[in-house]
């Protein structure tokens, strides 16, 4: 029995139709989102002569620009909640290509960190939270197909920013490259453009529904059988008009925060070492760097892959426990890692890991979205990046002060994999328990809802009757009335 | 023939080592630094031990080693021959420079422990830079010793492109730290210093061990063109150049408002449409809504067991 927070819509997801305009405008977004601070590496060596600055502090600007994205999480998902989607990506949109404009002129590196890291980042939040949300709005049958197909946008992006990049580069430096960089990431806006904010149509009479589907107010009634009310005071309830914060009372939130804490402390650590430690053992740069071409290749397919798989009817009711397996199997596939020699054996892990990335990627929010439901997920996903901040940021330096302390890739990769293992297995145990739990509250939310049923059977019929008298009164009087009128 | 004795006493050790698997060709060298054919005995400076190991699989194999030589020197060279078939009792080899025979140099080798070795004593000046190969005529078996100045190695093959009024960082690098370095700057044939005194508004050098930074400030149109960098060792400097493409910014702008442009037709037109089909969309779509929403709660009624009827009958029962 899957958790029932889905339908609190108040309307049904059209599935379809539009939909997929607007998963072509989430590819489009969460693509540049995850992509672009990846690929701007390629400038980092000619800014660096140009500064005269060493690595790490041109390594900033993107460790900067990721970390703005995080945080701004929070920020993204107030303004989502207050105005839609739609204005929220132009706006991002916006705001990276000004940022990268105004980069192109810089005189400072504290003036690329100011334009690229903390107002591109921002930018960048304001893309990727909407994009997500509103694939909970417009599908909910199809929705981890939507997902599987919008993360994919990542890699496909990686992959076409990289040589676009270099080409830039080669033909005008990196000034010039930022400023038609700029241009480029206004295609945002156009993605933002196709993201139609959803017309709700009025139910027949019976059922009631929310007129608008990006209202401030939280969501009232309760959510997932069995949690509390939000108890809003004072000060609690301005804060909740902005966000939701009742969901760190949601006990399938919590368990899904803790795993990902636990997971993301060893996820893009082995992304970022497998070029090194490819050289380490002796491959030259080229086949270096073609792994993370097949790894790119593999995980581009592998993300609407596991979309279709967990749209299944087997899958997606215990979609959580799919989550478990792709991160327990990420876990598993560092682990085994360095036992695998030669070149052939790197190209392997290649394709398991980018499998395995891909998996745990696609269905990062869909299982987000199947706890606590797409009126929701705006806030639940801004809380849930500010907190991933941490770990993101930390993971990949930590993984390099292993690699520098032991002089060995292999604790590295045993330390990401034993990371995600155990957030996988956490994962699974908590799930297994909140399933249960679930289930239980399920069935008595049944026991309750039959005999309200029965009672309000009741209520029917007698209204029925009543009913039944008035019409019999009426058609007696129209008669009344018929025969006065025919008299003559 | 006899080794030649001149060389004994600067050489402290030789090194001889071999790989255990079959039919390997290795390689040793020896350099031996300081004294020279010449009666005037110069203090010898301090010898510099190389050893380094070149592997072929099969006999019939060309090896090529890269040696950075930094000062006029003798040198020799040795090639050790393992895993020959028949075992002959003996070998005869000869030496090459830049693939002509030297005179009188071939040798008869005699087999020691299964290998071979011929070795040469070669005086390097500046003219002697060069390949030097050991041929063995009846092995096909061959090994080119390239003897030349350190080479300056990650040249960028593209120019570097920077703007007007801005400023740019050209940089070289080797692996030994020459005597001084020098840029230059390439008209046509002629190459004309670079001299920072005479022009401090403009120019930069910044020398640091084994790298130079050349940094021109103020930027124009004429500063295009190839700029060499010249480490300057004992026997001969080494040189190599990068291209400088200077731009004006509207350049960059072209494309970039061509793509703004595009977003622009993009976007208007999205909206446009949307605009345009809203009237029809919101009269028909009205009937369609209810058939679709019934279909929708029977698939997610098989998917999910009832839970959305149960909510969707209990929000009905809360009105």
């Amino acid at each position: 029995m899957p958790p029932s927070a889905s339908t609190n819509l108040g309307y049904t997801p059209p599935d379809g139709g539009w939909g997929w305009a607007v998963v072509f405008g989430s590819f489009i977004s969460i693509g540049f989102s995850y992509a672009f601070p990846k690929s701007l590496t390629i400038y980092f060596k000619e800014i660096q002569e140009y500064f005269s600055i060493s690595y790490s502090e041109i390594a900033w600007v993107s460790s900067i620009m990721l970390a703005t994205m995080y945080a701004g999480g929070p920020v993204s998902s107030v303004l989502v909640n207050r105005y839609g989607s739609r204005p929220v990506v132009i706006a991002g949109g916006l705001m990276v290509g000004v940022a990268m404009v105004m980069a192109s002129f810089g005189t400072t590196i504290l003036h690329l960190y100011l334009c690229v890291g903390v107002i591109g980042g921002f930018g960048l939040a304001f893309n990727l939270q909407p994009s997500l949300t509103i694939i909970g709005k417009y599908f909910l049958v199809k929705r981890p197909i939507a997902n599987g197909l919008a993360m994919a946008g990542s890699p496909v992006f990686l992959s076409t920013l990289a040589p676009l990049n270099q080409f830039l580069f080669d033909h005008f430096g990196w000034r010039g490259s930022f400023l038609i960089l700029g241009g480029v990431v206004l295609n945002c806006c156009v993605a933002g453009s196709l993201m139609r904010p959803i017309k709700i149509k009025t139910k027949p009479p019976v059922s009631k529904t929310t007129d608008e589907n990006d209202t401030a107010k939280p969501d009232v009634t309760s959510q997932t059988a069995g949690q509390d009310k939000s108890k809003q005071s004072g000060c609690a309830a301005k804060v909740s008009q902005f966000i939701d914060i009742s969901l760190f009372k949601h006990r399938g939130y919590l368990i899904y925060l803790v795993g990902n804490v636990l997971l993301f402390f060893g996820f893009f650590a082995p992304v970022v070492f497998l070029a090194p430690y490819a050289k380490h053992q002796g491959i030259d740069e080229y086949s270096a760097a073609f792994l993370l071409s097949i790894f790119a290749l593999v995980d581009m397919f592998a993300r609407p892959g596991t979309g279709l798989v967990a749209n299944t009817k087997w899958i997606r009711p215990k979609i959580q426990y799919f989550f478990s397996f792709s991160v327990t199997y990420n876990g598993l596939c560092h682990l085994i890692c360095p036992l695998l020699p030669g070149y052939s054996g790197l190209v392997v892990y290649a394709v398991i890991f980018g499998l395995a990335f891909g998996m745990v990627c696609a269905l990062l929010f869909e299982v987000l979205m199947d706890l606590v439901g797409a009126q929701r997920f705006s806030s639940a996903v801004g809380l849930a990046t500010i907190i991933e901040c941490g770990p993101v940021l930390l993971g990949p330096p930590i993984s390099g002060l292993l690699v520098d302390i032991f002089m060995d890739y292999k604790y590295m990769y045993y330390a990401c994999g034993m990371m995600m293992l155990a957030g996988g297995v956490f994962l699974f145990i908590m799930n297994f328990y909140n399933y249960r739990l679930l289930e239980k509250e399920e069935k008595e939310k049944q026991v309750e809802d039959r005999l309200e049923i029965g009672s309000a059977k009741e209520l029917a019929a007698n209204e029925e009757d009543k009913d039944n008298e008035e019409k019999i009164r009426l058609n007696t009087e129209e008669e009344v009335g018929k025969s006065i009128c025919e008299e003559p | 023939m006899p080794r030649p004795r001149r060389a004994q006493h600067c050489c402290r050790e030789t090194a001889l080592f071999s790989m255990a698997n079959v039919r390997h060709l290795i390689l040793l060298l020896l350099y031996c630094d300081g004294m020279n054919t010449e009666t005037t005995p110069s203090p010898p400076s301090d010898p510099v031990f190389t050893t380094r190991k070149a592997v072929s699989k099969g006999q019939n194999q060309v090896i090529t080693e890269e040696l950075a030589i930094l000062t006029p020197q003798n040198i020799e060279l040795l090639c050790n021959l393992t895993d020959i078939p028949n075992n002959p009792p003996n070998i005869t080899g000869y030496w090459a420079k830049d693939g002509q025979e030297i005179e009188n140099s071939e040798e008869t080798v005699n087999r020691i422990n299964e290998q071979y070795v011929l070795k040469k004593t070669f005086s390097i000046q500046a003219r002697d830079l060069g390949n030097y190969s050991c041929i063995f005529r009846e092995n096909k078996a061959q090994v080119t010793f390239v003897l030349d100045v350190p080479v300056i190695k990650d040249k960028r093959d593209k120019p570097v492109v920077s703007y007007t009024r801005d400023s740019v960082v050209l940089e070289c690098k080797l692996k030994y730290t020459p005597n001084t370095w020098n840029w230059y700057k390439a008209n046509n044939t002629e190459k004309e210093l670079i001299n920072v005194t005479a022009n401090p508004l403009n120019y930069k050098i910044f020398n640091n061990g084994n790298r130079t930074k050349l940094t021109i400030l103020n930027l124009s149109e004429e500063h295009s063109g190839k700029y060499i960098c010249s480490a300057v060792f004992d026997i001969k400097p080494s040189e190599s150049y990068i291209e400088l493409k200077v731009l004006s910014y509207t350049e960059p702008l072209k494309p970039f408002i061509a793509i703004v442009v595009e977003v622009i037709v993009l976007v208007t037109l999205i909206l446009l449409w949307e605009k345009c089909s809203k009237p029809q969309h919101d009269s028909s779509s009205a009937g369609e809504n209810d058939v679709c929403s019934e279909q929708t709660t029977k698939l997610t009624r098989d998917e999910s067991n009832g839970v959305e009827n149960n909510t969707a009958r209990r929000r009905k029962l809360d009105d």
